[in-house]
């Protein structure tokens, strides 16, 4: 399909910021993360995830703090910082501005 | 006589790979490692790999089973995926640049107290070669460098440290703790 080597990069650029909503949302490790995209159009894997986290934790968007596993070793819990929490909030609306602007156009 | 299994220490955890997956993984490991050229923070992006993998493969294992095969280590790369780099860590914005790396003292696997690794991060140096010289520049000065240390303690910032951490070992934890007291005495002495 010719539109889906258009789509692919938009879908790229949208990873972050859904990213940073779920973190947003609660404090998560990774599969929390993979499986709240697994049924989306936004689904990924790890081998995109952590470089990812690791982009906008050196940003300081999000950090993380070790927390004990019942099973195996202590995980990483990321959740947002207060810079992050800020860029969510101007990422959505910035997005409901996209959204209005690409439903009004055109008509 | 037959090798059976090589220990992997991954991460934080440890598993026995038979020689196939061995060599797969560590296949996989270097293509990941090369695609991350140019991430300033490879280990930290390498460490988590390892880590997935190792939670991959051990939740693959039968109950009875030890030694991690292709038959675990393939299905488990696969739903990793390979690499994907961010590219360029901070979006290039004319207005703030890429923020520099301050020159500070880096507590985290500090030897003394991180003052060689705040200058290797700083300079883009190994630092177990800076450290060498350092070590080099104790004897060459007949213990003058100890002075110098000690000031660059006293000056450098401390780079912040991540939360829930690992604990500092012995040496770093009372050089932090010399550090706060002596510069608590200045600032009283200034004041």
């Amino acid at each position: 399909m010719a539109a889906e080597s258009k789509l692919a990069p938009i879908r790229k650029g949208l990873l972050e910021f859904l990213v940073l909503k779920i973190v947003g949302a609660r404090s998560v490790y990774v599969p929390d993360i993979l499986r709240r995209l697994a049924d989306t159009e936004f689904a990924t894997q790890e081998g995109t995830l952590y470089p990812l986290l690791s982009k906008l934790r050196r940003e300081d968007l999000v950090l993380y703090e070790w927390k004990e596993s019942d099973a195996g070793p202590p995980r990483k819990y990321y959740r947002l910082t207060d810079a992050g929490r800020a860029q969510l909030t101007s990422l959505d609306e910035y997005w409901s501005r996209i959204n209005r602007t690409i439903a009004d156009i055109g008509h | 006589m037959k090798r059976i299994s090589v220990t992997v220490s991954l991460n934080r955890s440890t598993l026995q790979f038979d020689d196939a997956a061995y060599a797969r993984l560590e296949q996989y490991l270097a293509e990941s490692a090369s695609l991350l050229e140019g991430d300033p923070d490879p280990k930290e992006i390498l460490g988590d790999l390892e880590q997935a993998v190792a939670d991959q493969c051990t939740r693959r294992l039968r109950p009875d089973q030890s030694v991690v095969t292709l038959a675990e280590l393939a299905p488990a790369l696969e739903e990793i995926g390979s690499v994907q780099a961010t590219g360029p860590s901070v979006t290039p914005d004319p207005s703030t640049g890429s923020p520099p790396r301050p020159l500070q003292q880096i507590s985290e696997g500090a030897i003394v107290s991180g003052v060689c690794q705040g200058f290797a991060r700083y300079f883009g140096l190994n630092v177990t070669a800076l450290r060498i010289f350092t070590v080099l520049l104790l004897f060459v000065t007949g213990g003058g460098m100890i002075l110098v240390y000690l000031a660059l303690m006293l000056l450098l910032p401390y780079a912040p440290r991540e939360v829930g951490a690992p604990p500092l070992g012995w040496l770093p934890t009372r050089s932090r703790a010399f550090m706060e007291y002596v510069r608590a005495k200045l600032s009283l002495a200034t004041n």
